[in-house]
């Protein structure tokens, strides 16, 4: 076994790791703090990102973007979370659905969105899936017809007409390119009956509602998609018509796109955040002081330290793991795993760091307080039932 | 002899709060602006309705114009208060407690006679207790089973001057500041061994309340500083007064009202997350159909009532400190006891029932993510949880510290 990086892989982590200290974590709190959900995203720093390929590093070269491996797209995350978890997935969201654009779109689809893509600093994607009346449903679709997503989608000659809306989606605000899925046959259940299409944000009879005013992850927006009468070329139809869940990464799909990437994605981005935590513990323990002397002289707080460096560098190795079954191309259920184990992981982490940084008499530090409002964003994504369940479902296909 | 019924009084009281909670206090606390965690301005309307019931005098003795509740009854109260608005139960926990303490036991008559038609007379005229000051290390910690350290002298002084008392210093992390009417200010008077209590009008001249603006906290907080502040000189409290104020006379064994506060923010996240799972419709069931939300309800249902008992408990016993000299509870400060598992076991049940809601556990204009605030603040305020187990654990040692004035203010 060999866990040294390649020259590329450790240069990744460093060009990371030197954005996120001399770029993210200076804005970090001041965009957090940002009242109104709509102004929370910095399109400055996006483009700086992207310049240095933080945007497109999951494209590969032959399209101009950078190819690189999961390893790589591992350790940025994990740098980029380490000073910001939210700006670290507004960039990484492009890249899952990069991966979803190679692994299920045509080379023509390709050839009309990929460059565009890659050209513009202020190009990111998405992907709609949820609904008002539709999370757990999606996430883990039932053979009920009636359940599951409404988005209707109609063929009307070389058009496809959509009805409906989508929440809580992921850049749908400032995005210009989306996945979406919509119904296309009522009858049948959702896993048959579900397409999946390309929409630009210039479509007509498409628009975004309210942008949703998280807690946690706030620079990171999610909103309404409204579609009325909004017509989509047959063009866009992403796979086959029917066959939306199959080409997300689901069963028998590819195993690296999509939702595997997804899960990656969350298990390293949490990493981000424990690193930023234990490390930040720790420098406060050797500096703080307590009855005249450093915090750490404490068994409780090095017990403390401990746990949390226990934990963090137990889920580095299971992200790694994962990152590199990836690049193997070795089918592993491991992604999944990763993901809910991330979730246990950044709360106990976030918790015991509350416990070491304490309240400074009635304060706790807007670094702090950050913290813990974007580790909970795991608990309904990463961690609730319904993606356990759905792994242990994978476990037993 | 055991008994666990509540008399008809309090389970009057509970009834007529828990009315009062639902139509008064949830149409307005339940609003999205008002959910924003950093919105903690007062309900200050519903605050009077609720001392026009009475539960700003609720505690204090009957024959002065409260309800003389217990402090089983206070904590009855106080949940139920939570449950609708923590910042309006803190409020009205800290100045009923206050009362209590104030004018049925450190006051003498003349005080008394001076300050409680005041008092009584105003439905804003509320009651702060200005002990803490910036800087001062209240932990524990590194001396746990061993001699307190030179900490925690009292820094804001009084001096006589003629009839008078000149107070300069300052206080923060006062409860109530803001809207005190009256403060009992922790003093230090030269040539005294322990601190005093000195009683200090918010307006008597010289004093200035600035207000916390910050998210971790409940009801209404603030720094208050005096600058040659002038109070008469039968403003100083008893000797015994400090002790009282600050729960050096019973350290961890002092009425559960915080924890009170605390379990009504996991009940309203309870009792949010099991109506949800009633209506909400997945996977061609509602939630509560499914087993794993089924469990996770029942866990969060066993947490709430497990804390209630322990904080129940802990109320009773601290009204009535025979029963632990008769071998019937343990000599345990309970209080403390019940402070480390209930606000543990209600981080827990927030952030599961948060999770039932999906991702509207996470908006900022649904109660979800503030009840896993509010309980973020219970848990995380004063100073922590570490402390606390060491607190406790002295006492399971049998560890006795000489001159323990500062120590037992640190046990606020």
């Amino acid at each position: 076994m060999d866990f040294t990086l390649s020259n590329e892989q450790r240069s990744w982590q460093m060009a990371a790791r030197k954005f996120a200290d001399e770029e993210i974590r200076p804005i970090s709190l001041a965009r957090d703090a940002i009242a109104t959900a709509r102004e929370t995203w910095d399109w400055d720093i996006i483009k700086k990102g992207s310049k240095l390929g933080f945007r497109t590093m999951a494209v590969p070269k032959e399209w101009g973007g950078q190819g690189t491996d999961f390893v790589s797209q591992a350790l940025v995350m994990t740098e980029l979370a380490k000073a910001d978890s939210a700006i670290s997935k507004a960039f990484s969201q492009n890249w899952k659905w990069s991966h979803l654009i190679s692994s299920a779109c045509t080379e023509q689809q390709k050839q009309r969105f990929l460059p565009a893509f890659v050209a513009d600093d202020t190009f990111v994607l998405g992907k709609g899936i949820t609904e008002p009346s539709a999370g757990s449903d999606n996430r883990m679709p039932g053979d009920d017809p009636k359940t599951g997503l409404k988005l209707r989608a109609e063929r009307k000659g070389d058009e496809w007409i959509l009805n409906g809306e989508k929440a809580f989606i992921a850049n749908a605000p400032i995005g210009k390119l989306f996945f979406i899925d919509a119904r296309t046959d009522a009858s049948v259940a959702p896993r048959q009956g579900t397409t999946m299409f390309l929409v630009p944000s210039d479509t007509p009879g498409f628009r975004i509602g309210k942008v949703f005013n998280k807690s946690g992850w706030r620079f990171y927006q999610n909103g309404e998609m409204i579609f009325e009468n909004a017509r989509v070329p047959h063009a866009n139809v992403v796979g086959d018509v029917g066959g939306a869940v199959r080409k997300s990464g689901g069963a028998g799909g590819d195993t690296t796109g999509g939702d595997l990437f997804g899960d990656l994605e969350l298990a390293s981005n949490a990493l981000g955040i424990c690193d930023d935590a234990s490390e930040t513990a720790l420098r406060y323990a050797k500096t703080a002081k307590q009855g005249g002397q450093l915090l750490f002289a404490q068994q409780n707080v090095q017990l403390q330290i401990n746990k949390m460096f226990m934990l963090t560098e137990a889920l580095r190795s299971f992200v790694m793991r994962v990152a590199w079954e990836h690049d193997m191309k070795i089918h592993s259920r491991n992604a999944g795993l990763a993901m809910n184990y991330s979730c246990d992981v950044v709360n106990e982490v976030s918790e015991l760091y509350m416990e070491v940084r304490g309240a400074q008499g009635c304060h706790m530090d807007p670094h702090t307080d950050k913290l813990v409002r974007d580790a909970f964003i795991w608990n309904h994504l990463a961690g609730d039932s319904v993606s356990r369940m759905k792994i242990a479902r994978r476990l037993a296909a | 002899m055991y008994n666990l019924h509540l008399s008809p009084e309090q389970l009057e009281i509970r009834d007529t709060v828990r009315d009062f909670v639902t139509r008064e206090i949830k149409p307005v606390a339940l609003k999205a602006e008002r959910l924003d965690v950093c919105d903690r301005s007062l309900l200050m309307a519903q605050i009077d309705a609720a001392s026009q019931l009475g539960l700003r005098t609720l505690a204090l003795s009957e024959d002065r114009g409260g309800a003389g509740a217990d402090a089983l009854t206070a904590c009855i109260v106080t949940e139920e208060l939570a449950a609708g608005d923590a910042d309006i139960a803190a409020v009205l926990l800290e100045s009923s407690r206050l009362a209590h303490l104030l004018f049925d036991r450190a006051m003498n008559d003349a005080q008394r006679d001076a300050l409680l038609p005041k008092f009584l007379g105003g439905d804003r005229y509320h009651l702060a207790f200005a002990g803490h000051e910036g800087g001062t290390d209240t932990r524990l910690g590194v001396n746990y089973h061993r001699p307190a350290s030179a900490a925690a002298a009292v820094k804001t002084t009084a001096v006589k001057s003629g009839g008078d008392w000149i107070v300069n210093g300052v206080k923060d992390c006062v409860a109530n500041a803001p809207v005190a009417g009256l403060f009992a200010v922790l003093v230090q008077i030269q040539g005294r061994p322990g601190a005093s209590v000195l009683l200090v009008p918010s307006d008597a001249p010289g004093v200035s309340v600035r207000a916390h603006d910050n998210a971790w906290l409940h009801g209404s907080c603030g720094e208050v500083a005096f600058k040659d502040c002038k109070v008469p000189a039968g403003n100083l409290l008893g000797d015994d007064a400090a002790a009282l104020l600050t729960g050096a006379a019973a350290p961890g064994r002092g009425n559960p009202l915080a924890q009170a506060l605390n379990l009504g923010i996991g009940r309203a996240a309870y009792e949010a997350a099991l109506d949800y799972a009633r209506l909400r419709v997945q996977g061609g069931r509602p939630l509560i159909e499914h087993q794993a939300i089924a469990t996770k309800l029942a866990e969060t249902a066993i947490r709430i009532e497990i804390a209630r008992a322990a904080i129940w408990q802990a109320a009773w016993a601290s009204d009535h400190l025979d029963a632990i000299a008769d071998r019937s509870l343990p000599d345990l400060p309970l209080q403390t006891v019940a402070q480390v598992f209930a606000s543990e076991a209600i981080m827990k049940a927030t952030k599961d029932a948060a999770e039932i809601f999906g991702a509207m556990g996470v908006m900022r204009d649904m109660p979800l993510q503030k009840y896993i605030h509010d309980a973020r603040v219970c848990q995380h305020s004063g100073d922590g949880n570490t402390d606390a187990k060491l607190r406790i654990a002295e006492e399971l040692a049998g560890y006795r510290r000489a001159g323990n004035g500062a120590m037992a203010l640190a046990g606020e």
